[in-house]
């Protein structure tokens, strides 16, 4: 019993790390840097649930993803044409969204910081041996095959590599840089709504001022520790959701928080990320020209 | 073993020079070109050139006359600040290189453009197919083997071309381009660092393409491959055209005329005679892995004695550049030992080697020599950047003033021409980064120079300024050890030549057996009439 929701509990929160980092592996790969990530988990979360209330939870999903490409278009606009600041761009959209979100929730449902989405606008979960699970467990597994794919074994891949590591090259192969560039920037946007609605619409089943609870973060952890390769992106999404899940386990089990408080068993997920970063870190060349702006003369 | 210096006859021997100047039509014009650089560098002004389908142009000028700058224009890199490009008569715009490629304009780069994690076959492949097609690998090596076996340029294509010595690296960007059959094709110095048995069999792919219709535009400093292939000629100076004429007719003198607006092709200085002295550097059995684990430099032995110039010929990727790495502290060393002025000096780091007295001139100056985004100030002390000259009092402090002092003086004496000191290295013409390179190798009085390819881009003035250079550090009695992959060069300058091939020295030839034929034919391997290996 234990053992399964255990389990369960890891795939579940897996998926958010793992769909936001395998986005922007991608955008990685291609010169765009999105520290972003955080909050476009937020506002894609709040926007999906206002999308599932209207139209149901595929709709939501939908609106998710619309959402956050929206958000990487406007990082990657940012980035490419205007050759600012990733890093800040990146917070300023952290920033935006934790003001936008605490008034849409008021806005909208009028309760301060917090809004129950009911069952019926939820993802509906797949019954298996273990319980019931999130059918986005699965797409989460195909949006890792799917992006390695793209990177690995098809031309835009290449050009997007090339794009990172030496956008002076493609371009004179005549890799248009700056499209490349925005579309990895808007995968990365588009992942993180999809990660952004689950949280909402599916796994947390609410939204609060702030739902994503460093979850984004968490994330680029993911992309330094899986060295852009989506599949460790799946993996690392697995330890750190497996501590995650093992936090909220453990939290609630009355033997535990008596000889561990409570606050202690909560902080491991970061524990972990950062002692598996702190592990990681320095060891991996990233793409050479990875959150530079590309200039021609 | 074939005969690598005669081209095969062909297509090649269809070539007939065509010209606007002897009468044919137009096919590109290129009219009132001005570029002005976002810094505010015009760097051409009102430029025309005026190409006809099928004929071989050369395009001629000193260091940052403009060359590259019109060429990157025309190949889609470069926006221009106004003028007009036309195509067979229609005004086309050229605002990427992907417009560039599509109107069939395809460009060797000067400064290669490759992506360095990639093999040479994904470099090559890069941009072309369906973007969710899966990169047509299997067909397009099979076509790039037979362009290698057409074109003679052979290179790994599987290894990370990071790791490729610069003459490889130069074969691929040129076998990139030819593989995109464009119609228009355009090579900035392709030769630089190609052996001259590569270049002719270049030339002869060249003159075939050519005959087929495709239009060519070539720079180069090399004033003997003008003669040999191109229909005409147009000369900048300044960013300003100072002229075009038909080849035929022409001198090697004529053409240096028009480019330095003097006459004088200029002699290297008179060396000084030195009594037999002192060996200043031995290496015995030296044995140096390439990057792929095996042995590029196998068991050489030599030594360099004071006030002479060793040079090593060879054609390029043949171990020289693993060789001058391996002395210069840059890769270690496998097997052997190395003394200099008698003290060991395997295993020391490059800035032990440089307080030791080596001063080394990279042959990849773009990656080891510079860097780009560092102004030519910083770049000018590179290296000695630490040294309490330059220091305000405590370790760790930069005087500038002092540093402003002495990057003032290389940027005269070898007459480096930039804008100011605090520009950035890369706004640079190609020759200019070269000499400051140099330059700032070279004050740093050693005891022994390696020099690696040190007049490679260069123009006559600054080649000739670089080779005096070297033969002024032999007369102080220094030894110079010179890699050169230009054999005029080495026979103007060497006092003795060692040859090698596949890493090993085929011979070490004195001064009075200097014979161009034995020491090409020692390049390809051929010893006393066997091949060799
Ligand atoms: N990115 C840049 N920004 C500003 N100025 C530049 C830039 N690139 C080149 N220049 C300047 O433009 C002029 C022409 O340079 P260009 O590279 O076209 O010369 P070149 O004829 O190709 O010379 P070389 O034979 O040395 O390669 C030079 O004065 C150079 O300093
Ligand atoms: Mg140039």
């Amino acid at each position: 019993m234990l053992i399964s929701s255990l389990i369960l509990g890891a795939l579940h929160a897996m998926v958010p790390l793992t769909i936001t980092a395998t986005g922007e592996i991608l955008s990685e790969r291609a010169g765009v840097v999105n520290i972003g990530l955080e909050g476009i988990l937020l506002i894609s979360a709040f926007a999906a649930v206002v999308g599932a209330e209207a139209g149901g939870p595929l709709a939501g999903l939908m609106v998710g993803l619309l959402t956050g490409a929206l958000l990487g278009l406007i990082h990657g606009i940012i980035a490419v044409y205007f050759r600012g600041d990733q890093t800040v761009s990146g917070v300023g959209l952290n920033i935006l969204a934790l003001g936008v979100v605490a008034i849409g929730i008021v806005d909208r449902w009028g309760a301060a910081g917090f809004h129950r989405v009911e069952r019926a606008f939820r993802v509906p979960p797949l019954s298996t041996p273990l319980g019931p699970m999130s059918p986005m467990v699965i797409v989460t597994i195909l949006l890792a095959a799917l992006t390695w794919y793209l990177l690995q074994h098809t031309n835009l891949g290449l050009k997007i590599q090339a794009c990172g590591e030496n956008p002076a090259a493609a371009d004179a192969a005549g890799v248009r840089v700056e499209r490349v560039r925005l579309f990895g920037a808007v995968y990365a946007g588009a992942l993180t709504g999809i990660a952004g609605a689950y949280l909402s619409i599916d796994w947390l089943a609410t939204i609060t001022e702030n739902l994503p609870a460093g979850r984004g973060f968490i994330a680029l952890a993911t992309v330094v520790f899986s060295r852009l390769n989506p599949w460790l992106a799946v993996l690392g999404g697995l330890i750190f959701g497996f501590f995650d899940s093992l936090g909220l386990v453990a939290s609630t089990s009355q033997a535990l928080t008596r000889v561990i408080p409570y606050q202690f068993i909560q902080m491991m997920p970061y524990v972990v990320t950062l002692l598996v970063v702190a592990g990681v870190i320095g060891r991996f060349r990233a793409p050479a020209a990875s959150g530079q702006p590309y200039r021609r003369e | 073993m074939p005969d690598r210096s005669a081209p095969p006859a062909g297509a090649a021997d269809q070539y007939k020079p065509v010209s606007v100047l002897a009468g044919a039509p137009p096919w590109l014009e290129m009219r009132g070109i001005t570029k002005v650089y976002p810094d505010g560098t015009r760097a051409l002004e009102n430029v025309d050139l005026v190409v006809a389908k099928g004929e071989i142009h050369g395009l001629l000028g000193e260091n940052g006359a403009g060359k590259s700058t019109l060429m990157k224009i025309l190949s889609g890199i470069l926006p221009l600040t106004s003028g007009r490009i036309l195509l067979g008569g229609r005004e086309v715009s050229l605002r990427s290189t992907h417009d560039a490629l599509a109107h069939g304009i395809g460009m060797v780069h000067q400064h290669f453009s490759l992506v360095p994690t990639f093999n040479a076959l994904d470099n090559i492949i890069l941009g072309r197919g369906a973007l969710l097609a899966s990169p047509a690998r299997a067909a397009a090596r099979a076509r790039i083997r037979r362009l290698m076996e057409e074109t003679g340029l052979h290179v790994p294509l599987d290894i990370p071309v990071e790791q490729l010595p610069v003459g490889t690296q130069q074969r691929i960007e040129i076998l990139k381009t030819l593989d995109r059959n464009v119609d228009l094709l355009i090579l900035d110095e392709p030769t630089a660092a190609l052996t001259p048995q590569e270049t002719d069999q270049l030339f002869t792919v060249l003159r075939g393409l050519a005959a087929r219709g495709t239009t060519i535009i070539l720079i180069t400093h090399k004033l003997r491959e003008v003669l040999a292939l191109t229909s005409a000629v147009t000369v900048l100076r300044h960013g300003r055209v100072v002229g075009s004429r038909l080849t035929e007719g022409a001198t090697a003198q004529d053409l240096a005329r028009m480019m330095v607006g003097t006459e004088r092709m200029p002699d290297v200085k008179a060396r000084r005679e030195h009594q037999k002295s002192e060996p200043v550097l031995r290496v015995a059995g030296l044995t140096v892995k390439g990057d792929g684990g095996q042995d590029v430099v196998k068991n050489v032995s030599f030594e360099i004695n004071a006030g002479e110039i060793f040079a090593i010929a060879g054609v390029t990727g043949n171990g020289q550049s693993e060789l001058i790495e391996a002395l210069a502290g840059l890769r270690p060393i496998a097997r052997g030992r190395v003394y200099l002025l008698g003290q060991p000096i395997n295993g020391k780091s490059p800035r032990e080697l440089y307080r030791m007295g080596i001063a080394h001139v990279p042959e990849d100056r773009h990656r080891l020599g510079m860097v780009a985004q560092f102004s030519v100030l910083e770049n000018s002390i590179l290296g000695v950047h630490h040294e309490p000259r330059f220091r305000r009092g405590v370790p760790g402090t930069i005087h500038w003033g002092k540093v402003r002092r002495y990057a003032r003086d290389i940027v005269r004496r070898f007459q480096v021409v930039t804008p100011s000191l605090s520009t950035p290295m890369r706004s640079l013409s190609g020759g200019n980064q070269q000499k400051l390179v140099v330059g700032r190798e070279l004050s740093k009085s050693p005891s022994l120079v390696i020099a690696g390819q040190p007049t490679r881009g260069l123009d006559v003035a600054a080649t000739a300024a670089i080779r005096d250079l070297l033969v002024d550090i032999r007369n102080e009695g220094k030894a110079v050890l010179l890699v050169s992959a230009d054999l005029d060069e080495v026979l103007a300058l060497a006092d003795r030549i060692a040859v090698m091939y596949e890493g090993e020295i085929m011979a070490i030839l004195q001064k009075d057996q200097f014979d161009r034929e034995r020491i090409g034919l020692l390049m390809g391997g051929v010893r006393d009439g066997s091949a060799a290996g």
